[in-house]
């Protein structure tokens, strides 16, 4: 691949894994990265449904708090998986 | 080269009054502080809404709503109909008073059953008294505004400038305007600047009674289909259309702060939650919305609440346009008749004379 800038990727610190679970499933990701990019990461690209529509199925899309296809369920308030930061032991759920 | 025109301001008003004014044959120019369509004409609510009109204004408002229906797409018109709600017995009087004013002055508004209005918006609250209809009523999209001019101010060769604010102007034989591109010189001037018409016309010496409100708007994140028609109360403090998205617009003139002078205002929690409480209480299922932005826009105004539209007091070849009430749904009509008293032909319909005392109703 065409790579414009040098390939860091070898001195970037990731942080300790840790572990969170996604309805009920166990997952692991690194803390402090987003909670979309761990999700992600763990091969879950569908996070949510649409509130109405026939093209039901929804994930991450703008990592940035505007599109709110990340929705999920944290604690019992709806929140935007791209602006929560993974931490240990969360418990992350669908919006119903 | 000199322009027949420079129009100050590329708000709704300033675009719409130059292209009538190409279309007169006119050359005009104009040019913004900012980029086109980014003052209250881009960030308002887009209520197209005859039942929030004032009296005077409805045969403007009602011309202005054939203009939107043209527009259309391009502007993301949708003539949705609209509801008027009370919700106790001191409301359904002020709705029934002023509704039927707005009736007789022309605009078709009826006054629906609790039944009709169950079967027509079945999510609304069951606490409505009384409430009123104009099938006439819509929204459009204000965020396409800047596009759309700017799309028809090049298909009709109308130069304009953005980023371009005018810091001085002077009056020898013709207008000579300071901006930090250079000087733009024309042989008549338009102050179409918005709430930035007081410090504008102060450039020539007059003293124009300005005042800006700082009227906020919020949208929520996309919600299953609770509404079809634009929503509004007795007291005109809500506003609110669900578009097709499914996102929820609610507005209804609730005052955030700041002043023009100092840039953009800010959103105020004291005021935008009693909105956002009038919002979910007229649609309940709204109470599990989460509002994705809030913002604020200025909207000017003269002591009587009437338009400024006609020659700017004690200087030849000056006009000025705005502070109009509704500016967004009335502001393509006015322009064009603001375009045609430019070009020395008789309006439509009689404009408001900006030299006029403001304590009593224009006549
Ligand atoms: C939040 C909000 C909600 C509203 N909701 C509705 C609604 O639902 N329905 C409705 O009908 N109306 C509504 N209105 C009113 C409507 O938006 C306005 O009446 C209308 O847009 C005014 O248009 P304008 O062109 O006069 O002003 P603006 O759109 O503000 O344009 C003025 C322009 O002048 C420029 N300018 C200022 N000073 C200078 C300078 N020195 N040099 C160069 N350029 C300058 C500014 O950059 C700006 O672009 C609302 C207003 C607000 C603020
Ligand atoms: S991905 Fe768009 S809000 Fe999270």
């Amino acid at each position: 691949m065409i790579r414009l800038v040098p390939n860091h990727a070898s001195k970037i610190k990731r942080r300790d894994k840790v572990g969170f679970t996604f309805d009920g499933l166990r997952l692991e990701g690194r803390r402090g990265e987003s909670l979309a990019a761990a999700l992600l990461q763990a091969g879950h690209l569908n996070l949510r449904t649409a509130p109405f529509g026939d093209a039901p199925a929804r994930g991450a899309f703008c990592h940035m708090g505007i599109c709110q296809e990340c929705a999920v369920r944290i604690e019992g308030r709806t929140v935007e998986a791209c602006r929560t930061e993974l931490t240990d032991g969360l418990v992350v759920e669908r919006v119903s | 080269m000199s322009y027949d025109i420079a129009i100050i301001g590329g708000g709704i008003m300033g675009c719409a009054t130059a292209l009538r004014l190409a279309e007169g044959g006119m050359h005009p120019i104009v040019l913004d502080q900012g980029d086109l369509g980014q003052g209250a004409s881009g960030v308002n609510a887009g209520t197209l809404s005859l039942q929030i009109k004032r009296v005077q204004l409805m045969p403007y408002a009602l011309r202005g709503h054939d203009l939107w229906a043209q527009m259309g797409d391009a502007v993301g018109f949708h003539k949705s109909g609209g509801y008027t709600l009370a919700f106790n017995a001191r409301e359904a009087e002020l709705l029934t008073e002023r509704q039927t004013l707005k009736a007789e002055a022309g605009a078709p508004i009826e006054f629906v059953s609790n039944a009709q209005l169950r079967r027509a918006a079945p999510n609304l609250t069951q606490n409505v008294v009384a409430a009123s209809y104009c099938a006439e009523d819509g929204y459009a999209n204000s965020s396409l505004t800047g596009q759309y001019y700017r799309g028809r101010l090049q298909d009709a060769g109308i130069a304009y400038r953005t980023h371009s604010p005018v810091t001085a102007i002077d009056k020898t034989t013709a207008f000579e305007l300071a901006t930090p591109q250079g000087t733009v010189r024309a042989k008549r001037l338009l102050l179409a600047a918005g709430a930035w018409l007081k410090p504008v016309a102060a450039m020539l010496g007059v003293d124009l009674p300005v005042q800006a409100r700082v009227n906020t708007v919020s949208v929520t994140e996309r919600m299953p289909p609770l509404m079809s028609s634009v929503i509004g109360h007795a007291t005109g403090l809500l506003t609110m259309k669900q578009k097709a998205n499914g996102t929820v617009l609610i507005g209804g003139g609730w005052q955030g702060r700041g002043t023009p002078q100092d840039g953009r205002g800010t959103v105020a929690s004291d005021t935008l939650r009693p909105n956002l409480a009038l919002a979910q209480y007229a649609v309940p299922s709204l109470g599990s919305a989460r509002v994705l932005r809030s913002w604020t826009g200025f909207e000017a105004n003269v002591p009587d609440f009437y338009p400024l539209a006609g020659a700017l007091p004690h200087v030849a070849g000056a006009y000025v346009l705005g502070c109009v009430r509704g500016g967004y749904t009335i502001g393509p009509y006015i322009s064009r008749l603001m375009g045609d008293f430019i070009l020395g032909q008789e309006p439509e319909l009689p404009l408001f004379d900006p030299g006029r005392a403001y304590t009593k109703e224009p006549t």
